[in-house]
């Protein structure tokens, strides 16, 4: 009995070696093409990764008229939630079959992925493309693309936050809209009577937590990397910001909403349980939706308190194991040209050129002439939460720490001081 | 009131408050199916005009495709599991064939978290070239669904006594025939339980579903998954996506049960 | 009649081996092969980011793995949650399943109706209790405040508590279903024999239900918490393993090293730690009760 079974182990074994031998390294390396203008006859299937958000929704609707283009170029989006579309597009970059011909990565995957080879370098497709005007996009969205001296991609959308508040509950209590931190505190405060409360926050462990507190740490002044690239959280800025933080949190977050995320954040607003939340810039339209309560209507964003917020973007790229390059660098500079990113602004997607959020259309189509200012004042004045590979690693560690001194079980210092840490071990 | 009414009536209190706190979740998840995005916001509202498009938006999305590769992945996975795990428990039992190595070897794949092993899974998936069909995903629900069967089923082969068995040699059947005809029935009851809940496993698997199978051959679980969208939760989607999941299950269980698990007349042993 | 009944070495040899076989060859593929890759991974310095084929690096990750106090932390957390739910879930299984053996109306739709939680997908169990016990939205705060009560659900210091208790929502019916199977098997007659000889419920319980069930119910107990060990989703869905690490489960941790900051060698090395950890201890309690059982 035991013979036959250690038999069985052992040809287990040498199969699975085997097949590890034949399975290792990740998709070839091709030589970056500088192919820029694809013809519109050009025929191929293009299979797209995205994240199911609402700005995947309108790139879904205008593919019907990149087809009156390039008739012959198939587009094939799947849509999946942000777990399940990163873990998926990990998984696709492992094989040496081509799974997906175009992705969108977010900015802290850029700094991990373009250095292991998964995507293409654009550079030349983009000096190639007549009419481009890459500078046109904003900076910080372009520098995100940007991974050591080349281009990896372009901008798909921004999620700046900002702050959105319930403009009927501000003026009804005489308060202006805050403009420093201190403000944001007193405001908040002021707002947190009976059953509402002034902030609906978002101190989920982790990601959410960093998010929402770097802005904090922006508007006292602060910020999270050094000019020499180590860690500046064991600044006094810091320990403002968080002690405002934690302050608000006890005084003017709605109760027991210790690992509040989004979602529960954006339902205490729009039901006017609670008046402001730090949000991304395109919610906006989302809260005044008439189908999203009884308070629709009543909502406007404003630049963070301090002028200074965190910026996220999502970057269109082309796999280097793509099987359809040129047909998805077709798709992508269409998209993201100067007319259909108008056409894409007006039905509400997030912006990413500035000539768009000056172009008359949008303004009087859109959502308000003072929507797209906000927008404009937030985008000039943004930075991401990590720069520099290993950036998940660095955002769950600060996010843990942050955790912890919410919480109570860590004091301001030491949370502090040990988020620091982990910057400079993990990116230093 | 007599120590036998007591009794009784505690029993059903007991049961009935079982049946509340299980049924208060469902039926909250069945309530909120009916309602509108801005109606899953009042905790309060219970009674209302019912509203059908999370279940349009639901149907039309493809769950009941989804819904049926679920069945098909995790009915395959039960029947290999059940036929390889109760020959296998049996001699387990019995003879305490294969040693240590295999009765608790097989427990292995249970301890792993699946993070672990579903890389090794997807290389081997493109090795032998099945990556784009759904049979990745049945040999790594076996991975976790035999083990569990088949250790259910030793548990109950335990119980079954020998002088059952040898009654039947000396009554002349073959070893498989005594297996087959005498002993297994004896454990109906495990092996409907054990079919129940290997079905389940595999129903509810999220995680290796995502990664092996093919994208347009989305399984349920990923699909109500799916609703967890950036723009927060889409509770009443997902609540009737949930409904669709648990309703059929409920149903085939109910069946299963009553034939299998009350199927013999309490152990009726003939010493 | 075609064998004579005589126990026969090799006959008794190859009937096991028949019997044995469909097992063994779909746990080589299924369980086998994984496993050996796995542990190969764990020697390498593997990373999903990176170029080439991965450097063979020894026990490096175990090292780094042993020494990473997040890993212990997590093993830490993950048992006391285990103790927890599986505690509850066997005490209130076993009430519930003696409850519906004697039950006499509707049997069939209750126990159908009692199994129902276990076939949701635990992801979504936990996004429902997420929005269930949100202060603001929820349907059981909402009950609590009406009664004057208050309770930070996934607050610091009661997070881990929740969570089990969500798993003894979902899992109970499990147990349920294995020791009602369990006591449906049980031979009637010592039962009858003692009820006839005038024992009250309790001894009968203590002295001969229980003895007989102890196969099944140590199988229950052991698969359930090999399962709980494995929790993920509910953490995935309502805390992301806050506040701070409270609820951050094995998985979870294993999880976010080895797919999210892409360290898969090292994650496998972590795998492989919690299986040297609990497969001897596994076995050696089993043992125990194997010998306690032939006294």
């Amino acid at each position: 009995m035991k013979k036959s079974l250690t038999k069985v182990f052992a040809l287990a074994g040498v199969t699975a070696l085997l097949a590890a031998g034949c399975a290792s390294g990740t998709g070839s390396t091709s030589d970056a093409s500088d192919v820029g203008e694809v013809s519109a006859d050009a025929s191929a299937t293009v299979r797209i990764l995205m994240e199911a958000v609402p700005d995947t929704d309108i790139v879904k609707g205008l593919v019907a008229d990149f087809n009156a283009e390039y008739p012959n170029i198939t587009i094939e989006i799947e849509a999946l939630a942000f777990d399940q579309m990163r873990d998926k597009l990990i998984a696709s970059f492992q094989s040496s079959e081509p799974t997906y011909d175009l992705i969108v990565a977010d900015n802290p995957w850029m700094d991990d992925f373009a250095p292991a080879g998964f995507l293409e370098a654009i550079d030349g497709r983009i000096a190639n493309t007549p009419n481009y005007d890459h500078e046109d996009f904003f900076g910080p969205l372009r520098e995100i693309a940007d991974v050591g001296g080349t281009t990896y991609g372009v901008p798909f959308y921004n999620y700046a936050l900002g702050y959105l508040y319930n403009e009927p509950l501000l003026t009804d209590a005489g308060l202006a809209v805050p403009t420093s931190l201190d403000e944001l505190v007193t405001t908040s405060k002021a707002l947190t009577a009976g059953d509402q409360t002034g902030l609906a926050m978002q101190p989920q462990r982790g990601y959410k937590i960093f998010e929402e507190w770097a802005n904090f740490l922006f508007a006292a002044g602060g910020s999270i990397y050094n000019e020499d690239g180590s860690g500046a959280l064991d600044s006094p800025e810091a320990q403002a910001a968080l002690e405002a933080y934690i302050d608000l949190y006890n005084n003017a977050a709605p109760a027991n909403s210790l690992n509040w995320a989004f979602d529960e954040a954006f339902r205490s607003v729009s039901t006017a349980q609670s008046a402001a939340m730090v949000s991304y810039n395109w919610n906006l339209p989302a809260l005044n939706s008439p189908d999203s309560g009884d308070f629709a209507g009543d909502f406007k964003l404003a630049t963070m308190p301090g002028g200074k917020q965190v910026l996220g973007s999502w970057t269109w790229a082309i796999p280097t194991n793509s099987a359809a390059a040129d047909e998805a660098w077709a798709f992508v500079s269409w998209i993201t040209s100067k007319d259909v990113d108008v056409e894409r602004v007006v039905a509400g997607g997030a912006a990413i050129r500035e000539s768009t959020l000056q172009n008359e259309r949008v303004i009087s189509e859109g959502f308000g002439a003072d929507y797209y200012d906000a927008i404009i004042a937030i985008l000039s004045n943004a930075a991401p939460l990590s720069e520099g590979p290993g950036g998940e690693e660095m955002i769950q560690a600060v996010g843990t720490e942050l955790s912890e001194a919410v919480a109570g079980t860590k004091s301001v210092e030491e949370a502090l001081k040990a988020a620091n840490d982990a910057i400079n071990t993990i990116q230093g | 009131m007599t120590r036998q009414r007591f009794l009784s009536s505690l029993r059903g209190i007991f049961l009935l408050t079982a049946l509340v706190v299980v049924g208060f979740p469902l039926v909250w998840v069945t309530l909120a199916s009916f309602k509108t995005p801005a109606q899953l916001n009042d905790p309060s509202l219970i009674f209302f005009g019912p509203s059908l498009i999370n279940w349009t938006h639901v149907l039309e999305g493809g769950i009941l495709q989804a819904a049926g590769r679920s069945a098909l992945v995790a009915g395959i996975t039960v029947i290999i599991s059940a036929v390889a795990g109760s020959t296998a428990a049996y001699v387990i039992s019995s003879y305490k064939a294969g040693g240590t190595v295999t009765r608790f070897g097989i427990l292995a794949a249970q301890v792993l978290p699946p993070a672990v092993l579903v890389f090794p899974f997807l290389t081997l998936a493109y090795v032998v070239r099945v990556n784009d069909s759904l049979i990745p995903l049945i040999f790594a629900h076996l991975s976790f669904v035999l083990p569990v069967v088949t250790w259910f089923l030793i548990g109950f082969f335990d119980s079954v006594p020998k002088s059952l068995e040898e009654q039947a040699r000396v009554d002349g059947f073959t070893r498989f025939k005594a297996f087959m005809l005498v002993v297994l029935p004896q454990v109906y009851p495990g092996l409907g339980a054990a079919i129940i809940f290997g079905f389940t496993l595999s129903w509810n698997d999220m995680f290796y579903g995502l990664i092996l199978t093919p994208s347009k051959s989305a399984i349920l679980p990923v699909a109500i998954a799916g609703f967890n969208t950036f723009r927060g939760v889409e509770l009443g989607s997902m609540s009737a996506a949930i409904l669709v999941a648990v309703v059929p299950v409920v149903i085939a269980s109910f069946f299963i049960q009553k034939r299998l698990v009350q199927g013999i007349s309490g152990g009726a042993v003939k010493f | 009649m075609r064998r004579s009944p005589t126990v026969n070495q090799t006959s008794v040899g190859w009937f096991q081996l028949r019997m044995l076989l469909p097992l063994l060859v779909v746990s080589g593929i299924a369980v086998g092969l994984p496993l050996v890759y796995a542990f190969y991974l764990s020697l390498t310095d593997f990373s999903l980011t990176q170029q080439g084929v991965a450097q063979i690096v020894g026990v490096d990750n175990y090292v780094k793995s042993l020494s990473n106090g997040g890993l212990w932390d997590a093993i830490a957390t993950t048992t006391s949650y285990v103790l927890i739910a599986v505690t509850l879930e066997t005490i209130l299984g076993l009430l519930i399943a003696l409850s519906l053996q004697k039950q006499k109306w509707a049997r069939d739709i209750t126990r159908a109706m009692l199994l129902a939680p276990m076939f949701i997908t635990p992801i979504a169990v936990g996004l429902t209790f997420r929005f269930l016990l949100n202060d603001q939205l929820g349907a059981i705060p909402f009950l609590l405040k009406s009664l004057g009560l208050n309770y930070d659900f996934l607050g610091s210091g009661k997070a881990l508590f929740t969570l089990a208790l969500i798993d003894v929502w979902q899992w109970t019916p499990f147990m349920v279903l294995l020791l009602l199977a369990g006591l449906e098997s049980i031979p009637k007659q010592p039962l009858e024999a003692a009820r006839v000889d005038g024992a009250g419920a309790l001894y009968i319980f203590r002295r001969i239900t229980l003895p007989l069930l102890t196969p099944v119910l140590s199988v229950a107990i052991l698969l359930r918490s090999l399962d709980a060990l494995k929790v993920f989703e509910y953490v995935y869905a309502t805390t992301r393993g806050g506040p701070g690490t409270e609820t951050e489960t094995i998985q979870y941790f294993t999880y976010q090293t080895g797919i999210q900051f892409f360290r898969l060698g090292e994650a496998s090395s972590m795998a492989f730690i919690l299986l040297i950890i609990v497969l001897p201890l596994i076995i050696f309690l089993f043992r125990r009760l194997e010998k306690r059982n032939t006294e």
